[in-house]
Order: structure tokens, then C-alpha cells, then sequence
């Protein structure tokens, strides 16, 4: 058995072909397009609130996200602006000056999860499900890691008629080997749309796969985030400092830095009121005070270590690390560059005389900026010149890794439709 | 302790027995020797010293050798390390680097080259006997190409050249840098030697592949029954051409015409070149008395308990030129035990398990800087 299909009761074999499951996911697309959006949306707004009182996914990383995510108002706000203003189009022909335009599913979309998040899965199964597409899920690792649960939670949801355990029949969560190159382009080849989240090698190896002409391929790959506090945030006082600072430290600690939208370098501008070091201690004393690290795999405990000994070994670099483990590292040095991402709580601190000396180091792969500017036309200004340069995102600490619509430059919902036009 | 004395005790552990302290005693030895050499060399190589000021406790508070902050293999390739000054270096080592990175630069002078010469005679005595013999080198001549630069492969087989009463290459380099076997020089080597005690030496995956596998295709076998091999190196790529250890053993001895017991593994690296790991009988791998190894959790980098999988750390007391007194390698093992193992060795022992690959799924926030394709 090659295949492990992982549904509500957990991961189970599903012998060594997708077609059967590609099959039964082809049988429900008429089914599917014909639920309407509000029972979709009410749905997902029940399935929120379970997420958060059921016991088996309430300790779920990212879970509290998930579920403000799915609450409808945030929902009916992520349709209208990925269908042009009315979310009617996806229930069908709506009339526009003289002629008719709908936004039908693309059909089946093929999704390439990253192994990074354990809630991802679901960021890209609910636009994939919202946009009426029958929706096949290949995750990362054979360990479902929580993915079960969430579709058990799934299940038992309801709303205005419309069961989650129903809605389940139009999605399918896999696993193989991605050596399995038969199993690959299988899936690829049965794909109107192919959703593919990963680092450069994942992204690269799906892309690669054989695909159908009309096939639209979606890639979220591999990106890099940084932060940026201006001189007027670090000369301000009265806690704006602290509340920029801590929610850095958020977004450093969600998803253990694994996420592209995870700050790895953040720039700090001189300033006459805090000096670097002193900076890296705020950041010291706020790692400091996260829950210790479940565990750590060996590689990124040697990045890790790494990482603080080439900082503390160089004379132009400082480095304030957590005593008697790899558990939290904040590098220091004025060298106006992107350090390579180490991740799990690793942050390099990087002082420059100004946000502009960061400019030439944007392009498109660098997704999310985090800003803390003092002050609002500053922080437009950046903005401007940050997007222009390539950037995707620039949004205050603490909110870099909430997922939204545009991501990555993209509105995924959108690109999951096919707009269609009737003149009569 | 003054340098003369903590001279002469690396000296007693250099020349005593190699596999006869219990590990209390060798803790506590080893603990209060690299205690006075980590400071002098980081006095004596600004880098480290920063490295020691800003991790792990103060040298006075080591009180085992799990206290010593150990320096990651990986800066020898970021710094050149170097406690001497320039006029006093010997020999430069460097590793292998695949393209695109910096290889390790080691510095030697002449107290840690003599040092590591002795110690590697040291502890090949203990498991191939004290009598020279002579050696075949399952590697081509010009990797140890004289000169004050030198590789690792070059340094191990100049180390294990100093137990040979006679040396020969048993491989040539073609043009394209391909080692190719010189039949014609093992089979003289096995003819005038193969009743007799003798020594062969080789890089794992070169013995395998330029050395077994091509004396399979061709049907050769020697009869040289009192042979011992000894081969170093990572065995990736004999994993994944499904080749265990055992295996290989069996195959390189029906070869040789040897028992497979007398195919010995050794661990070491270029860093810490004099400190190699033999394979006992039991299989398990064994400190000599100058220096020793704990196997670290990931995390916490607490010693890992007997079984338990961790990071390799290896301490020697050889190196005065640049910080090598305690390093931590890019390899996993597992502590076997302590003082226990059947070959009768005293201290901890542990097996190798492999080298740290980075994991499969590192997600899309794994990019890499300015090394890759960010700029």
C-alpha cells in the first residue's frame, strides 16, 4: 500500500493507485457546485467554533488563528475581495450591464502541502472548498500531525442543512512518498489546479510534473520575511518599543520561524535613545519568556549553534543566546544584508542608518516585511517603495504570519474560479 | 597547573595504555588538562575566546568534561583558528568541500603534529599490535603530496604511515582525477607480504568501490589471512547503495582472505586529526585515553543516556595550535555504555549512527539567504 488516505478516523491505507480516490472526488463536483455559498460560509463559521471547544483540536499550533479565519464575517470579507465585490457570482449567472458573469470552479484542485504548519492544510482546503473545487490534499509527512483531527472536527460540523461530513466527500487528504514519481503524476495529471506550498525543491519536483494543458498552477514557495523598526518607533518611548518588540517575538514563535512569513532578520534604525544591544535584549527577555521548545531536530540544533558561535566569534558581531540549550538566539551585527534563516527562535538583529540602505535587498522573495514605524506616512513611504521593490506584505509586528487574502501576491480563492461570461 | 605539568600529563595519557582508565578517573583527568589548555588557547586565538566568554560556565566551574562549551566543527570553515603565529605553523589541514563551500583549515604545529602522530601509534598498538608492518594504502600517492598544505585524507594516511615498516599506494590517479586499483602493485604487495602480518588502509568508499567491487568484477582474491584493514569515513553513499556495515566487512575480508573481525572502522575528522575511534571486537567504538566523546541531546545539549541517539561530540587533549579541544561534530551516535563493553576497554563507548542530513521538510520559510537565490 503506497497510498495512506488520512480522513477523521486518522491515516488508513488506501492501496497503491489515487484514481479510485480521484474518482469519488470527480463524482461529487456536480453536488458540490450546486451547495450554495451561505451554506458553505455558516458551515465553516459552526466549524470555527468547534475548533475551539473540542478537546482534540483546541492544543493544535496556529488552531486559535484558524478559527477567527474561518468565522463567516472574515470569510464573506475573503469572498468579496476574491469575487469582485459579490459572492454571488459563485452561485451563478449574475446579471452585469448586458450580459452574465459567474465564477465557476476550476474542478479539481491538486494541493502539495508544506510540512511546516500543521493548520496550513486547511488555508488552502477552505478557499479550494469555498470556490465549489473538488480539492485533492497531499501532505508532507506521513504523520497526519493533527490534519486527522481537524477533519474529524470537520465532520461533526453543521450548518444550514449542509454537513461537514458531506462537504468531507469532495476532499480527499493524502500522503505518499514523494519518490513515488507514478503516484506524482497522477495526481498532477488529474489536476485543474495545482496548489503547491514548499521550500525550492518541492516547488521545483511538482512543477516538473507532467500536467493537462489547461491546468493553472498556483505556487506559494519558498520566501523569506524580515522586520524593519524606524528611528522614531526606537526614539519614541511610552511603550511602543516594547509592544514593536513583543510582537516580533509572536511571529518569531509562531510555527517555530518555519513559516515564509516568519521574520529571520529584522532591521533596526540607529537611533539617539537605544542602542543595539540594547534592542537585542528586549528581544532576549521576550524569547526568554515563551514556553520552552517541545524538542528540536539535530540539523536545526546545529544551525542553531552554528549560528551563535560564527556571531559571537566575530569581533564586529554580538550574540545573546538561552543558557544550557538551543532554545532561543538573537544575532547582532551592522552588516546590511538577509542572514541565511536558521528558524526555531533564531532572530538576527541588523542596525542601519536607514530603512532605505534595506531597499536594495528586496525583491520577490522576500514576502512579508513586518513595520514598526512611528509614524503612519512613514511607514506608507516604506511601503510604497518595499512593494515596488518586490515585496508582498508589509504589516505590524505580531500579525506576519496571520494568513490572508492577498498572499504572496496572490488571491488564491480567485485563482481557484474560472470566470465565465454569457451574452444571450 | 603550569604548562610543563599539564605537558607532561597529556604526555602520560599519550603514552600509557589506551583503553585502561574507568571513565570517572578519565572525566575527571581529561576535565582538568582541557581546563588549562581551552584557556590557554583561547588566550591565544582571539575567536575562541570570544566563543568561551559568551557560552557555557566560566573554565573553573568545569567539573566534567559535559561542561565544556564545544565548539561546532562547521567554524573551522567560517574562521581560520589559529593559536599560533604564522611562523610556527607546520602544516595546514583542510577537508574536502563540495562546490560552493569553504573547507576546514586546520594549523598544526610542530608540539600538536608530533603529538598526533604519537597518539595515532598509540592507539593502533592496542588493536593491531606494537610491531611495524607493512602498509598498503588503498589511495593514490599524491594525496599526500608533500607540502604545508594538506588534505584530510593525506593527514590520516600520513598518521597511519607512521606504523608502516614499508608503504605502497595500491591506487593511481587517472587524468580526469578518478582513483583507478594498481593490480599490478597490490599483487606485488600481497606477494611479498601476504603470509604476513600486514596493514591496508583506505577511505571507506574508495576501498568499496576502487578496491572490492572492482576485485569482484575481475575475480581477484589475496591470501593474506593475518591482514587488518583499516578504513575511515562517512558511509552515505554505501547506505544508499544498501551496503551495511557487516556487509562490508564480510565482502572486504573475502578479498583479502582475512576474517571480517579483522576489518576495522575508525572514526575521525580532520579537525581532530590523532583522535581516531577504533572499532573494537564488540563493535563499538572507544576514546583512547587523551580524549573522549559525548553523545549530546538535541535541544537541551544535555548528555544523552546509554541508547539514547544525540549529537557526537569529540574532546582530545592533542591540539595546541587551535581550538580543537572540544568539538562538536555534524554526526549522530548513541552511548553504548561506560565501562562495560565485552571487549574488556574501560570507559564510555558508543557507535556511530550517521551524519546530521538537513530534514526533509523545512517548510517554505527555508530560504536561504544570501548563499542561494534571495539576491
Amino acid at each position: 500500500m503506497n497510498v495512506l488516505r488520512i480522513g477523521p478516523q486518522g491515516a488508513a491505507p488506501a492501496g497503491d493507485r489515487l484514481s479510485p480516490i480521484i474518482e469519488e472526488l470527480n463524482q461529487q463536483r456536480a453536488w458540490l457546485a450546486k451547495v450554495p455559498v451561505a451554506a458553505l460560509l455558516a458551515l465553516w463559521d459552526d466549524y470555527s467554533g468547534r475548533l475551539l471547544r473540542d478537546p482534540r483540536t483546541k492544543p493544535l499550533e496556529g488552531v486559535m488563528f484558524l478559527s477567527a479565519w474561518l468565522r463567516q464575517a472574515n470569510l464573506q470579507k475573503l469572498l468579496q475581495l476574491n469575487t469582485m465585490g459579490n459572492p454571488g457570482y459563485l452561485d451563478g449567472f449574475v446579471g452585469v450591464d448586458n450580459y452574465l458573469l459567474s465564477a465557476r470552479p476550476q474542478g479539481l484542485v491538486a494541493m502539495w502541502m508544506a510540512g511546516n504548519v500543521a493548520t496550513l492544510p486547511m488555508f488552502s482546503l477552505v478557499p479550494g472548498l469555498l470556490a465549489k473545487n473538488v480539492c485533492l490534499v497531499k501532505l508532507a509527512a506521513a504523520d497526519p500531525g493533527g490534519m486527522d483531527r481537524l477533519l474529524a472536527v470537520l465532520a461533526e460540523s453543521q450548518a444550514k442543512g449542509l454537513r461537514g461530513e458531506d462537504l468531507l466527500r469532495a476532499a480527499a487528504v493524502v500522503w505518499f512518498d514523494y519518490r513515488q514519481q507514478p503516484l506524482s503524476e497522477e495526481m498532477s495529471l488529474a489536476a485543474d489546479a495545482r496548489v503547491v506550498w514548499g521550500g525550492r525543491e518541492a516547488v521545483r519536483a511538482v512543477t516538473a510534473l507532467p500536467r493537462r494543458e489547461h491546468c493553472v498552477d498556483i505556487v506559494f514557495g519558498p520566501k523569506y520575511s524580515i522586520g524593519l523598526i524606524d528611528r522614531k518607533l526606537l526614539e519614541a518611548g511610552g511603550g511602543a518599543l516594547e509592544a514593536a518588540v513583543a510582537g516580533f517575538v509572536r511571529d518569531i514563535a509562531v510555527f517555530d520561524q518555519r513559516a515564509c512569513s516568519a521574520p529571520q532578520t529584522i532591521f533596526i534604525e540607529r537611533n539617539a535613545r537605544c542602542s543595539l544591544a540594547e534592542v537585542g535584549r528586549m528581544f532576549a527577555v521576550g524569547l526568554e519568556k515563551l514556553p520552552p521548545k517541545p524538542g528540536l531536530d539535530a540539523y536545526t540544533t546545529l544551525r542553531i549553534l552554528g549560528a551563535r558561535a560564527e556571531w559571537a566569534m566575530d569581533p564586529l558581531r554580538d550574540v545573546a543566546a538561552s543558557t544550557g540549550g538551543a532554545d532561543w538566539t538573537v544575532c547582532m551585527d551592522r552588516e546590511v544584508s538577509l542572514k541565511e534563516a536558521v528558524q526555531s527562535r533564531t532572530v538576527f538583529l541588523t542596525e542601519v542608518e536607514s530603512w532605505r540602505e534595506v531597499l536594495p535587498l528586496l525583491t520577490p522573495k522576500v514576502q512579508t516585511v513586518g513595520i514598526a514605524f512611528a509614524d503612519r506616512d512613514d511607514a506608507l513611504a516604506f511601503a510604497e517603495a518595499a512593494t515596488a521593490a518586490g515585496a508582498a506584505r508589509c504589516v505590524r509586528p505580531g500579525l506576519m504570519n496571520n494568513y490572508e487574502s492577498p498572499w504572496d501576491g496572490k488571491l488564491l480563492l480567485n485563482q481557484l474560479l474560472r470566470w465565465v461570461i454569457v451574452k444571450p | 597547573m603550569n604548562a610543563a605539568t599539564l605537558e607532561q600529563q597529556v604526555e602520560e595519557l599519550i603514552r600509557g595504555p589506551q583503553y585502561a582508565l574507568r571513565q570517572a578517573e578519565k572525566d575527571a583527568r581529561l576535565t582538568a588538562i582541557l581546563r588549562e589548555l581551552c584557556r590557554d588557547v583561547a588566550a591565544r586565538c582571539p575567536p575562541y575566546g570570544r566563543f568561551l566568554d559568551h557560552f557555557g560556565p566560566a573554565a573553573e566551574d568545569w567539573r566534567t568534561l559535559a561542561d565544556i562549551p564545544p565548539l561546532p566543527v562547521a567554524m573551522f570553515k567560517r574562521f581560520l583558528l589559529a593559536a599560533v603565529p604564522p611562523e610556527r605553523i607546520v602544516r595546514e589541514l583542510h577537508s574536502s568541500a563540495t562546490t560552493g563551500q569553504q573547507p576546514s583549515r586546520i594549523v598544526v604545529d610542530k608540539t600538536t603534529a608530533f603529538r598526533q602522530a604519537r597518539a595515532l601509534v598509540s592507539i593502533l598498538k592496542e588493536h593491531v599490535g606494537s610491531s611495524r608492518r607493512p602498509l598498503l594504502v588503498l589511495d593514490a600517492a599524491d594525496s599526500t603530496a608533500a607540502g604545508d598544505s594538506l588534505s584530510a585524507r593525506g593527514a590520516a594516511i600520513r598518521g597511519v604511515a607512521n606504523f608502516a615498516s614499508e608503504t605502497v599506494f595500491g591506487m593511481t590517479r587517472l587524468p580526469g582525477g578518478e582513483l583507478q586499483a594498481d593490480w599490478d602493485a597490490i599483487e606485488a604487495f600481497f606477494a611479498r607480504h601476504g603470509g604476513d602480518a600486514v596493514l591496508a588502509f583506505g577511505f571507506t568508499y574508495i576501498v568499496w568501490t576502487g578496491f572490492v567491487l572492482e576485485a569482484e568484477r575481475r575475480g581477484r582474491r589475496f591470501q593474506a589471512p593475518q591482514a587488518v584493514l583499516l578504513h575511515s569515513g562517512g558511509w552515505k553513499k554505501l547506505t544508499a547503495a544498501a551496503v551495511t556495515k557487516e556487509e562490508f566487512g564480510r565482502r572486504v575480508g573475502a578479498v583479502l582472505g582475512a576474517a571480517a573481525e579483522q576489518v576495522l572502522d575508525f572514526y575521525g575528522m580532520v579537525e581532530q586529526v590523532g583522535t581516531v575511534l577504533v572499532d573494537c571486537p564488540a563493535g563499538h567504538k572507544h576514546a583512547p585515553a587523551f580524549a573522549d566523546v559525548v553523545i549530546r541531546r538535541s535541544l537541551t545539549l544535555a548528555p544523552a543516556a546509554q541508547g539514547e541517539p544525540g549529537i557526537i561530540e569529540v574532546l582530545s587533549a592533542l591540539p595546541t595550535s587551535y581550538p580543537g579541544q572540544a568539538l562538536l561534530t555534524e554526526d549522530q551516535g548513541v552511548l553504548m555504555g561506560v565501562d562495560d563493553c565485552p571487549c574488556g576497554r574501560k570507559g564510555s563507548y558508543f557507535r556511530f549512527l550517521r551524519r546530521i542530513e538537513e530534514a526533509e521538510v523545512r517548510g517554505c520559510g527555508d530560504t536561504f539567504a544570501q548563499a542561494r537565490d534571495i539576491r
